[in-house]
């Protein structure tokens, strides 16, 4: 008989997160066969949208000095929301095969299904940032602090839909498509490739609710014009973002110990 | 003695598929259509405890609320009504031939079902080895689960539940995997964590599984406890009932 010594399972820090640390491992290496070369796929959709919308849009606006940073800023901050939103949501689907394994905390699930956006959404604000500084318009540390928290803060966006989605997708098994559809209207609701001036004032207000809206503008503001919004935007970016977060966190909380019940 | 774990008047059902709406299309377009509502009465009123140290056998034919009353006692589904105390850390040992992740190979899915479980990363690392030889798979570290059998991936998420073991051990037909001398093997680990006083909760089809390995047996029928004892006395009785009825496919006691 082969010896086998049993280990005692306690509660721990220790536990936890090496459960985080292998839901991020395992979902990178699958998506990427855990290669840097795989990752570059990842890279490869905001970029071709890039350089297809810069080849189209750049003649339409050709008197926007900074279109092609603006644009692809845009890109890649709502890329982001729209690929971690829809992992996010799919989240406890896909694991359902752990759920019915042993009661841990699934939020864990959800908010680790965002990691390969996150990595990213970090490598690409690296190259942004290093491309900035190379071309002389080295944004300042502040600018850099504001730009990092606008990003946390979208992350919190999208943490809060996808801890209400991921439960409610288990219910509602069309959602998936619902949101397919709103997150490629959203894309043309964000001033991603055209600038929010040409659109009247009066409708601003309506553009800044879509959540990806004032983290793109801030973004853009912050890096390219040196310029912050003032504290009072701040303040309603803040608010809509505990707001879904709230929401989510509330929604999540109600359905989801009967989740492993939908599989 | 308090019990480990102590359910009373434990309730459960649920939507059977026909009755429920599963999209939001199908909400959207029967708002105002009276609602058919069709539940199935899985668990009634059911109360039992597992004392330290004891091995209490579950049977009943397929339906009967088994895996069900499992799950609510692993925490995983919510009791309708009644209560579930849980006194003592509790290692669920459920559906582990099914669901692995068919991409990664079987080093990475031990670290993922092992953290789930509850166990660290350094204790997986060091006991990964160990887990390997226990399920008969050193060979195939690194193959992806896709390439598994059904048989395979059983055995090496068995080889993983025991290993992650704490003080009561929820078992859900554990000696029907894997070839004769896994579950020898399974039945000699069984037998050790027994005897070092870990409390168990066994379900099996197999009568003879009960009768060996329990001390004491309760037999489920429609969700209700219909007769609870000595694991013999509970085990003879549930054989009769099976060679009274005809039996249902998938029915038959599992051979060991």
């Amino acid at each position: 008989m082969i010896p086998v010594v049993a280990t005692d399972v306690r509660q721990g820090h220790g536990r936890f997160a090496g459960l985080v640390w292998t839901l991020i491992r395992t979902d990178f290496k699958t998506r990427y066969h855990g290669t840097i070369g795989g990752f570059v796929w990842a890279l490869l959709k905001p970029l071709t949208m890039f350089l297809v919308l810069l080849a189209v849009f750049s003649y339409v606006f050709a008197g926007q000095a900074q279109y092609k940073l603006d644009l692809i800023i845009g890109l890649f901050l709502y890329e982001f929301f729209q690929e971690s939103t829809k992992t996010g949501l799919l989240s406890l689907r896909a694991k359902g095969y752990l759920l019915t394994k042993a009661r841990f905390p699934s939020w864990v699930i959800v908010l680790t299904s965002a990691s390969n956006s996150v990595i990213t959404v970090v490598l690409f604000s690296i190259v942004l940032l290093a491309f900035l500084a190379l071309t002389g318009r080295a944004p300042s540390g502040g600018a850099v602090a504001l730009y990092t928290l606008y990003v946390g803060l979208l992350f919190a966006i999208v943490s809060g839909f996808s801890l209400a989605a991921s439960v409610l997708f288990m219910r509602y098994r069309d959602l998936n498509q619902v949101w397919e559809v709103v997150t490629q209207a959203g894309f043309f609701i964000a001033p991603i490739v055209y600038p929010i001036g040409i659109l009247p004032e009066r409708l601003h207000v309506y553009l800044y609710v879509w959540p990806p809206t004032p983290v793109i503008l801030f973004a853009r503001s912050v890096l390219l014009q040196g310029k912050a919004p003032s504290v009072l935007a701040h303040a309603l970016l803040l608010a809509e973002t505990c707001l879904i977060l709230g929401i989510g966190a509330l929604v999540y909380r109600l359905r989801a110990p009967r989740v492993a019940e939908d599989l | 003695m308090t019990p480990r774990i102590e359910a009373v008047g434990v309730s459960k059902s649920f939507v059977i598929p026909t009755g429920r709406r599963e999209t939001v299309r199908e909400h959207a377009l029967d708002l105002f259509r009276p609602r058919r509502k069709e539940r199935l009465q899985v668990l009634d009123d059911v109360s039992f405890e597992l004392r330290p140290g004891e091995s209490l056998g579950l049977m009943g034919r397929n339906g009967c609320g088994k895996s069900t009353l499992l799950k609510i006692v692993a925490g995983i589904y919510q009791a309708d009504a009644g209560r579930v105390e849980v006194r003592a850390a509790v290692t669920p040992i459920l559906e582990l031939g099914v669901g692995w992740n068919p991409d990664l190979d079987a080093i990475d899915n031990i670290e993922l079902l092992g953290t789930v479980m509850g166990l660290t990363l350094r204790e997986l690392r060091r006991a990964t080895g160990s887990i390997l030889a226990f399920a008969g798979l050193e060979r195939f570290a690194h193959l992806e689960l896709r390439h598994y059998s059904s048989g395979m991936a059983a055995r090496l998420a068995y080889a993983v539940a025991f290993r992650a073991v704490r003080d009561v051990l929820i078992l859900d037909e554990i000696f029907a995997v894997g070839d004769a001398e896994f579950k020898e093997r399974c039945q000699v680990r069984y037998r050790q964590l027994h005897a070092a006083g870990h409390s168990m909760l066994l379900v099996s089809h197999d009568p003879r599984t009960i009768a060996l390995f329990c001390d004491r047996a309760l037999l489920l029928d429609g969700g209700r406890i219909v007769l609870a004892g000595p694991a013999e006395a509970v085990a003879d009785r549930y054989l009769s009932i099976l060679l009274e009825s005809p039996p249902l496919p998938g029915d038959e006691p599992v051979s060991q």
